[in-house]
């Protein structure tokens, strides 16, 4: 009626579940809570690690380049035909929104006019962006970083808006590589040189953020960064490109360059964009993760080989009237593959719960507060999955060795109990 | 049916070397219920465990219905076991974590029974045996001698051609035991073959058969005459 290896998976299976449902629930609830434990830490570790960057990356994101982010060849200065191009890209049904940029290298210095002749001046080397306030913070949600004073306004009259690490009230420890102007705060002003242009502007508000492209520069009204940059042809250096909830960007993307934008002007998505740093940390954090994994794994087989193991030796007299009886000794040995199975898979299923009904939303809400990123919990589903199947491979192995140890010894060695 | 030729079995441990069986020759016919006695360390045991397949011979020979055993691999004699002997051990060897019905379903399972038609056979041959009433109960819920006739049913559940019983009453009261005896009478008038090891010969005298082993050797081997 059944082939001898489907008879014996049927057996197998029959002694599983018979074993399971009258095990010391105490006993089963420890090995669970083990295989939880592996499941999280094969999971979470890596996802922690990665998510780091990934914060960082999706802070960058949101609070900078928007999810397509347009700016001038190479070889150009700023980008050629800019007025166009943004009535181009606005079109767009995908698009949400966009900010024109203005960028240019600048000095600031403070405290100029108590400066003794005999002091170095308090300058910082940083970069102005000229921005129309209000598309800006539709892009990026700039004015929520602004956390004292108060964000730009259209008709501000030389003001900005400047990153908390060019104060040095802000900056932990002083790094020679940047500078940063002391006694510097809200209401304080401050010259700003733009080539062989000098203006003394006042600080309106200080912007703290995780993202250095917003920390470590100085934002103003384009309107007013024009004039000292003397670009009265509307070409800007950056467009930065909100598109609506669900839109792709590399669609967009694509559909931008076919468009003949990139005649003009680089396309990137915010992916595109990132440092080639930030790929490599997260590929080293991926195998980090991995080998963290590995020995959360390995510890993970060994409760498993010796919960096996001592459950057949203390069972090795049943074991062997099994066998007296008739029972093929693959059926006994696939009884405790399936038990480990189990207890692979039910683990498996409640650190799923944990990490994708509680912890990821939980992280999301309240990322954790490193010092250059919100880290996320990154996750992927097939990699989650990937490592499951590597945990139900790990303990299938661990729950087989012991069992055929102990089911290939004599029969009735097993049932007399001998050596 | 059963047939052993110059039968030894010895053991070594270290320099000592052991000779339990020392060349028994012996037959039995099909249907016929043989009780084995002999003190303790004679060797019935050890004779039972290699004519039932539990054990290999040092030497000699055992042929059941005719076919030589000596070169069965294990998995052949596990096969043959489930297929034509039923046990009945000593102290129960019933599993567990199972019930009494699943333990007399085991083997039937293993035998390519449905679940459905296993657990109507299981409880059909517990019914016989008068447990009807304990069919869900696991063996530590079960007095020592339903749990001997547990294992008596798991044993005749698939019609075995031999029912091998090594001490089945040695750890049961003489109420219990007689009933276990009257199982077995009642089997053999079926045309069961059984082969029971006994201390007891007031067990011993239902057999047709009293087989005495002694050092190693058959030293008697009577019919019943009451039988």
């Amino acid at each position: 009626m059944f082939s001898k290896y489907s008879q014996n998976v049927r057996i197998g299976f029959f002694l599983a579940t018979k074993s399971l449902r009258r095990a010391n629930p105490w006993t089963t609830g420890l090995i669970i809570f083990v295989m939880v434990l592996t499941f999280l830490n094969l999971v979470v570790v890596s996802g922690i690690l990665v998510g780091l960057i990934e914060g960082s990356i999706r802070e960058w994101h949101e609070k900078f380049t928007g999810d397509v982010i347009i700016s001038a060849l190479d070889d150009k200065k700023y980008i050629e035909n800019s007025p166009n191009l943004i009535a181009l890209v606005s079109g767009f049904p995908e698009i949400e929104a966009v900010s024109p940029r203005y960028s240019e290298g600048a000095v600031l210095e403070a405290n100029y006019k108590t400066k003794k002749e005999t002091e170095k001046p308090n300058t910082a080397g940083v970069q102005i962006f000229g921005i129309d306030p209000e598309s800006e913070n539709n892009v990026t949600g700039l004015a929520a970083a602004v956390t004292e004073g108060e964000y730009l306004s259209p008709d501000d009259y030389d003001e900005v808006i400047i990153g908390q690490f060019l104060l040095s009230q802000y900056v932990p420890v002083e790094d020679p590589n940047f500078a940063a102007l002391h006694d510097v705060g809200v209401g304080t002003k401050i010259r700003m040189t733009v080539g062989s242009v000098t203006r003394e502007v006042t600080v309106k508000g200080i912007i703290k953020s995780k993202v250095d492209a917003l920390t470590r520069n100085v934002f103003m009204v384009d309107s007013q960064f024009r004039s000292m940059i003397g670009r009265t042809d509307g070409n800007v250096d950056q467009i930065a490109v909100l598109l609506k909830d669900g839109a792709d960007p590399v669609s967009v993307r694509e559909k931008l360059k076919r468009s003949g934008v990139e005649r003009f002007a680089k396309v990137q998505t915010y992916a595109d964009a990132q440092p080639k740093f930030l790929k490599d940390i997260i590929n080293t954090f991926n195998m980090l993760g991995a080998a963290f994994s590995s020995i959360g794994l390995v510890v993970a087989s060994i409760t498993i080989f010796i919960v096996v193991f001592i459950n057949a030796i203390t069972r090795r007299k049943f074991i062997g009237i099994m066998k007296g009886i008739g029972i093929e000794g693959s059926a006994i040995r696939l009884s405790y593959v399936f038990q480990s199975i189990f207890y692979a898979l039910v683990g498996s299923i409640i650190g799923l719960v944990i990490v994708y009904g509680f912890l990821i939303p939980l992280i999301d809400a309240h990322p954790i507060n490193f010092p250059f990123s919100d880290g996320i919990l990154v996750a992927p589903l097939p990699q989650t999955f990937f490592r499951i199947g590597l945990l139900v491979f790990a303990t299938v192995i661990a729950g087989f060795i012991p069992a055929w140890m102990i089911i290939r010894k004599n029969t009735l060695d097993s049932i007399l109990g001998r050596n | 049916m059963i047939e052993t030729k110059k039968l030894v079995k010895s053991f070594r441990d270290g320099e000592v070397f052991t000779e339990v069986l020392r060349g028994i020759d012996f037959r039995l016919e099909s249907g016929e219920y043989a009780a084995i006695m002999g003190r303790s360390g004679a060797g019935k045991s050890t004779f039972l465990y290699q004519i039932s397949l539990l054990d290999q011979p040092t030497s000699g020979e055992i042929l059941i219905n005719g076919r030589n055993t000596e070169k069965m691999t294990e998995s052949e004699q596990t096969r043959y076991r489930l297929a034509h002997f039923g046990y009945v051990f000593q102290d129960y060897a019933l599993l567990p974590e199972l019930s009494a019905t699943e333990n007399v379903m085991l083997p039937l399972l293993m035998r390519g029974l449905t679940g459905k038609s296993a657990r109507a056979q299981a409880e059909q041959s517990l019914a016989r045996l008068g447990l009807k009433k304990r069919l869900h109960n696991i063996p530590s819920h079960l007095s020592g001698g339903e749990q001997q006739r547990v294992s008596i049913a798991r044993a005749i559940a698939h019609h075995p051609k031999i029912l091998f019983a090594d001490e089945p009453t040695a750890n049961l009261d003489s109420e219990s035991s007689n009933t276990i005896m009257d199982i077995f009478a009642e089997l053999h008038k079926e045309k069961q073959t059984i082969i029971m090891i006994t201390h007891e010969l007031e067990y011993a005298k239902r057999a047709e058969r009293i087989i005495t082993i002694d050092d190693g050797k058959i030293i008697s081997d009577k019919r019943n005459s009451s039988k």
